[in-house]
């Protein structure tokens, strides 16, 4: 019947579509779960991005970088200490360059800024400011009193060689063999700010998961139980937050007095999860009205199961950005002990302990503080970025449509 | 009201109490005595400083004895300074913490609530972008990054600045430059925010419809209420500057508590690490009280006893 009713209506210019084509334009989009819809929306900041990157590559610094790096974090190299990253060279031969450090050792380089040796100090003439050294059987005269004077006419050093003296550095090269200069027992700076980024990142890192095992269970239980249990746990809680807990972290290093990793990534989880369980207990207060938890309870699921398998999974957006939080002020916790000496031992050394080190030789040697110092402010940066995108994205009341 | 006090003080007590027994017992498990040396002292000396110190009693005795000083404001002798009692080392470094906490505070709200204020004003205007980057910037800044470059470019090239030490009114800049960094930039962005919040509201609206002075909306009506969040944060951030300039302390060698408290901890010397941290603490949990009681008073609508955060 309706064939034939279709048959009358039909117009040359048209013709029937099959059946089987016509469910195609029913458009199906594939529905869009919480995950999916936050990372869609993390990429649409722009600032979180740049943190997300800033993150990778910090890591990817820390983890891949000491692969390519020609000297391990212990590597000593007694002729070349306190060398900066970039120095003033003074022509002396063909293709011999000179460049006086700080400590006024001459070191030999070549044009491109590689340092080739060190050089035999012959003779110190303190009163006149000349010192002597020798190369190659001859003899450096370097004359360094404009230095110390208020009006030095704007030459720095005078270099005699070969009867030839030059007041003027040739030019100014970057350090080739160490590109970050190096350290008061000629350290390569670059090496150890990358060993550096490991050690600071996996004390943050697993410092947090500590934090956030402990808060979390410790959340879920109380907010799970309610009633006597809760009021109890919420209590210690309460007493633990009025505490200066940096008083205790530093206790607690002093105690165990052993400055290995273990021991700052201990104290450091043991510390600072009060947050992480207040925040879970309140997810968990909202979550175990829900019908879905009611239903589980009916057919006996265990309170391990409810936890882990229900209130868990569902607060688990707020619970990353918190972490996200976590472990920026971790790295500044970490260098804060490590700046007062609690930190990791020689000759391991985190950003902290890189940044105590340079602290008194700050005024000649400012670029070892500069190096550590800028690797946490970034870290920190970029973690504080992706932090707060996080928060918008994940966070159902900041939504925009 | 007077019940809420009571029971808010009774709980600071006990958080003091809970304090001052687990340090005590912490300090009690650490290996090696007070008296370990490198060179090891004669047995002879060794009993004679535990007799003086008491130290041979039982450790419950101890307890009690040490419960009883700390109830008579007494935290007893130092072992490593000696001659001094902990009382006489933290009066001769509270002045500095003292001093220099304050004027970090004075420039926390002095500058922090100004430059948010102006920031959530010219929102999206160039000032704003510059305020803001300023305090991204502060807030992920260490405060002995901040310190150590302030030396390095500031103090150390002008020569009228001190570098170290409190001498002149000058040298306060650096330390409390270094030591409000972090707040300063917390609250300026907190005070943005919470701006912008109540520029929103209805109440605002309403009164720039009865013909206010722009001058009146904001000082008057915005701030008053912009302003419950950010004394929040302020009262335990106090406490949090007064006790947390350890660091700070040590790089511009002010003499102050903080600084004492690190030097005890490198020569491990015991009684002072108890007594500092229950001081420490002491300080934290009374400014934190002193803050909460004030800020009932302030805001009509915090109700008394019940907590906003369940």
């Amino acid at each position: 019947m309706a064939e034939r009713v279709v048959t009358r209506m039909r117009n040359p210019d048209f013709e029937l579509v099959e059946s089987s084509k016509k469910m195609n334009k029913e458009q199906t989009r594939r529905s869009l779960t919480y995950w999916k819809d936050a990372w869609r929306r993390l990429k649409n900041n722009r600032l979180a991005m740049v943190g997300l990157a800033g993150v990778i590559l910090i890591i990817l610094f820390g983890v891949i970088g000491p692969w390519f790096s020609p000297y391990s974090y212990s590597d000593q190299d007694n002729r070349f200490t306190n060398i900066p990253p970039r120095f003033e060279i003074y022509a002396i031969a063909d293709d011999g360059y000179v460049f006086l450090s700080s400590q006024y050792n001459l070191i030999l380089v070549n044009e491109k800024g590689e340092l080739l040796d060190k050089l035999v100090r012959t003779n110190m003439d303190a009163i006149n400011k000349i010192y002597t050294y020798d190369y190659e059987g001859e003899e450096i005269e370097v004359d360094f009193k404009n230095r110390l004077l208020e009006d030095d006419g704007g030459v720095d050093i005078k270099v005699t060689y070969k009867n030839v003296t030059s007041i003027y550095p040739t030019k100014t090269v970057s350090n080739k063999t160490f590109p970050w200069g190096t350290d008061n027992l000629g350290r390569d700076m670059l090496t150890r700010i990358m060993f550096g980024a490991r050690i600071s990142l996996t004390v943050a890192f697993v410092a947090t998961l500590v934090n956030l095992i402990i808060g979390v269970t410790y959340g879920a239980i109380s907010g799970l139980e309610g009633g006597t249990a809760d009021d109890i746990m919420m209590r210690s809680v309460d007493v633990i937050n009025s505490i200066p807990l940096v008083l205790y972290v530093i206790l607690l290093m002093v105690i165990i007095d052993d400055q290995g990793l273990w021991t700052i990534i201990i104290t450091l989880g043991s510390v600072y999860w009060v947050g992480m369980a207040r925040l879970v207990r309140g997810q968990v207060l909202g979550l175990k009205e829900q019908e879905y938890v009611l239903a589980a309870r009916t057919i006996g699921v265990s309170k391990a199961k409810i936890i882990s398998k229900h209130l868990i999974p569902n607060a688990m957006g707020p619970i990353i950005v918190s972490m996200t939080m976590m472990i920026p002020s971790a790295v500044f916790t970490e260098a804060f002990l490590s700046f007062i000496g609690l930190g990791v031992s020689a000759p391991m050394a985190s950003w902290g302990t890189l940044a105590n080190d340079a602290l008194a030789g700050l005024s000649t040697y400012p670029y070892q503080l500069f190096a550590p110092s800028i690797a946490i402010a970034l870290t920190m940066l970029s973690f504080n970025f992706l932090g707060d995108g996080l928060r918008s994205a994940l966070d159902p009341r900041l939504r925009k449509g | 009201m007077i019940g809420y006090y009571l029971k808010r003080i009774v709980s600071a007590l006990f958080t003091l109490f809970i304090i001052a027994t687990l340090t005590f017992f912490m300090m009690r498990a650490i290996p090696g005595g007070p008296f370990t040396r490198e060179k090891p002292l004669p047995p002879q000396i060794i009993a004679q400083l535990n007799a003086k110190y008491n130290l041979d009693d039982p450790v419950i005795v101890q307890y009690f004895n040490y419960m009883k000083g700390i109830a008579t404001f007494d935290l007893g002798p130092s072992f490593k300074e000696l001659g001094l009692t902990v009382n006489d080392l933290i009066r001769q470094g509270f002045p500095g913490s003292m001093k220099v906490g304050f004027v970090a505070v004075m420039f926390i709200i002095l500058f922090g609530i100004p430059l948010g204020i102006i920031s959530a004003l010219k929102q999206n205007k160039a000032i704003d972008h510059v305020v803001m980057v300023m305090a991204t910037i502060g807030v992920t800044v260490p405060s002995f990054v901040v310190a150590t470059l302030y030396i390095y470019f500031i103090s150390s090239r002008i020569s009228w600045i001190p570098i170290t030490g409190l001498s002149n009114p000058l040298a306060y800049i650096g330390p409390a430059i270094a030591l409000s960094g972090y707040s300063l930039s917390y609250v300026a962005r907190l005070t943005r925010s919470s701006m912008l919040e109540v520029l929103r509201q209805d109440y605002i609206r309403t009164a720039r419809a009865n013909g206010l002075s722009e001058f009146r909306v904001i000082g008057k009506h915005a701030l008053k209420n912009a302003m419950i969040p950010v004394i929040t944060y302020v009262g335990p951030m106090i406490a949090a500057i007064l006790t947390g300039s350890f660091v700070v302390e040590r790089i511009f060698s002010i003499n102050g508590i903080g600084r004492y408290f690190v030097e005890s901890v490198n020569n491990r010397d015991y009684t002072v690490i108890i007594g500092m941290t229950v001081f420490y603490s002491a300080l934290y949990i009374v400014m934190v009280l002193l803050v909460d009681i004030g800020y009932s008073l302030i805001d009509p609508r915090i109700k008394l006893g019940r907590k906003s955060g369940d």
